[in-house]
């Protein structure tokens, strides 16, 4: 459901800046108890991927041993390992915790990356309107057009995988939305009455543009960011799953795809419900966010 | 010409040129990126004269704009070429694989909307009590839990933990019929399909649901149903009559929805062993089967384009009181 954003934030967002807006964002999404737990989960999310490696008994890769100085194969979570091991001895805690770094990487990059080009297409096609306008359309067409993982698949099979490409494929993808989005509501704002002010007064387009109504389309862009980095995370893991993420990196997708290819769907759940527990946790926890900020930017949606 | 005219041919222009830029993207990206596909069947052991003749054979001397064009007018006309494994036409592959797919998408689709539609004609008319909002937070929760991760959950209880259906596939060894209607009326396809349908199910439904209760919204205020209830029809068949009214929107979400699916499925295919399209680009990719991963590409894409268009179409067909512009 794309619920109709015909109004921009009550107040406004004028003379706040982007860090000024975000922090106003956070008070507000607080108030919400579902947001704030989101948050709250979030912010544990965050903390994890910053001293994950820290506080992680092994490497991601470390072969873990037993007492008898055995390679401590599919061991059920115990005193050996708090989770347990894969079929390669190593620690499912520690991969876990290397994980949720590659995850937000992935996911913040994008969504930083898809935002920022998505609102800029946004706002130039929505702004200029014309020829600009029909052609941006008609190029936002042709990406909507492509199918996201087929088209993924095959670009990182023939260029080979890593995670720059990862996070270049999914900003790709990402950026569609957004800019539709931006688009859709500055056709709205350029006939407000602020902007023939600011017209009047002589003010250059791009100035109208960048200083007047920028700032109003900015908590969209915010909104569209939090959903894109659940997509980030969401697509680096199916992407990951399918064995076409970074071999060279442990993901909560790559973990996926071992413990699935290894049969531990049969023989090893600690090694299957992990990394899922946490991709699901993580997207729901910016499900809640996004659904408390989407229906205080959005009255509709209280009413209904 | 009136403007619903205009508004097709328009809508089919546009069909005509993201397919066509779609396909571009397609052979440049081929073109343009490491890693030569012929390298793939070309061994160590080839002579110069062995490769320069099966260069010939696959028209890769030839000028790179005439390649362009014979590319072009293949895929246009289906011609795929022989898959470089099973050698067997590119073709045939592609069109097993889609029905398969389909047998797993249709019904999955049928289910969901058909649910979906129920469930959400409740929830509008219960609006604003506390079990609607409880099953509506639950229902967009449930959505974002990624599908894949369910699949193994499922596969994990009810398979493997409680052995009530088989581990993956869409019919057991020897369990093939004779034709592909056949084997998709036997009862161990419907074996099969449980589980994967199920799994696509708890996230489709949301979307019908969703829809039907706030056009159920929109629809309960209207003076029809004041009539409807001076004629002393009881409540559950003013429902009825408010339902049918809300059906319009649910018929282009549909389309979208179906198109979505057939690349959408594929990290259930994955984990069920469902051979069908997505598998198979997997398989082919794995394989550096270029053909067959390039259709199986090429047909998600024009499903999903096509799939689109039709929905663009019913939705200026189906309620008058669209305005096209």
């Amino acid at each position: 459901m794309t619920p109709a954003h015909t109004v921009a934030e009550p107040g406004g967002t004028g003379r706040r800046g982007v860090l000024g807006t975000l922090a106003h964002t956070l008070r507000v999404i607080v108030r919400y108890p579902t947001g704030a737990f989101g948050l709250f989960l979030l912010a544990v999310f965050v903390i994890v991927a910053l001293i994950g490696p820290l506080i992680s008994p092994y490497g991601p890769f470390e072969v873990v041993q037993t007492a008898q100085g055995r390679v401590a194969r599919l061991v059920p979570p115990g005193s050996v390992a708090l989770l347990g091991t894969t079929n390669q001895g190593s620690d499912v805690l520690s991969q876990l915790l290397y994980g949720t770094r590659v995850a937000l990487l992935v996911g913040v990059i994008s969504a930083v990356g898809s935002v920022v080009l998505g609102t800029l297409i946004g706002l130039v096609s929505g702004y200029f309107g014309g020829k600009v306008d029909e052609a941006i359309m008609r190029f936002t067409d042709v990406a909507f057009g492509i199918p996201f993982l087929p088209f993924a698949l095959i670009v990182i099979s023939v260029a080979g995988p890593s995670l720059p490409l990862v996070i270049l494929l999914v900003t790709l993808f990402l950026w569609r939305t957004t800019s539709r989005v931006i688009r859709a509501q500055v056709l709205t704002l350029k006939t407000r009455p602020f902007v023939w002010a600011a017209r009047a007064a002589g003010a250059s387009e791009w100035r109208i543009l960048f200083v007047h109504i920028a700032p109003n389309v900015l908590p969209l862009s915010f909104l569209y960011m939090a959903i894109g980095v659940q997509g980030g995370v969401m697509l680096e893991a199916a992407l990951s799953f399918l064995g076409f993420g970074d071999p060279n990196v442990v993901s909560w997708g790559s973990m996926l795809n071992q413990a699935f290819r290894a049969g531990a769907m049969r023989s090893a759940w600690w090694w299957v419900i992990p990394p899922g527990v946490a991709l699901s946790l993580f997207v729901i926890s910016v499900f809640m966010v996004t659904r408390a900020y989407e229906e205080l930017l959005n009255p509709r949606l209280r009413e209904t | 010409m009136n403007s619903l005219h205009w508004y097709l041919l328009r809508r089919l222009v546009l069909l005509l040129f993201v397919t066509v830029a779609v396909l571009t993207i397609l052979f440049v990206m081929f073109k343009l990126l490491p890693g030569n596909p012929l390298s793939v069947f070309i061994d160590s052991n080839f002579s110069e004269e062995m490769i320069r003749r099966q260069k010939q054979l696959w028209g890769l001397d030839a000028p790179l704009w005439l390649q362009y064009v014979r590319y072009m007018w293949n895929m246009l006309t289906f011609s795929f070429g022989t898959s470089f494994f099973q050698m067997t036409p590119v073709r045939d592959i592609v069109v097993e694989k889609l029905l398969h797919t389909a047998a797993m998408i249709v019904p999955a689709v049928v289910l969901s909307v058909v649910l979906g539609a129920l469930l959400g004609s409740w929830l509008g008319w219960r609006r604003g009590s506390r079990r609607e909002g409880a099953v509506v937070i639950s229902l967009l929760a449930l959505r974002s839990v990624p599908s894949f991760f369910v699949g193994i959950i499922v596969l994990m209880v009810f398979s493997y933990n409680l052995g009530w259906f088989p581990p993956g596939g869409m019919v057991s060894i020897g369990g093939q019929g004779d034709s592909f209607l056949e084997t998709i009326f036997s009862v161990d396809f419907l074996h099969h399909l449980i589980l994967p349908c199920l799994v696509l199910m708890t996230r489709e439904i949301t979307s019908p649901a969703l829809l039907l209760r706030s056009t159920m919204l929109e629809v309960k205020g209207s003076d029809f149903l004041d009539i409807l209830r001076a004629k002393g029809l009881p409540e559950r068949r003013i429902v009825m009559h408010a339902t049918r009214n809300a059906l319009l929107p649910l018929v282009t979400d549909v389309a979208v929805m179906m198109g979505f699916l057939f690349q959408g499925q594929v990290l259930l295919e994955i984990i069920f062993a469902w051979p069908g399209v997505g598998r198979e680009l997997v398989t082919a990719l794995n394989d550096l089967d270029y053909p067959v991963a390039q259709a199986c590409f090429f047909v998600m894409a024009l499903i999903i384009l096509v799939f689109n268009f039709v929905a663009d179409v019913l939705y200026a067909f189906i309620d008058p009181r669209v305005t096209l512009s």
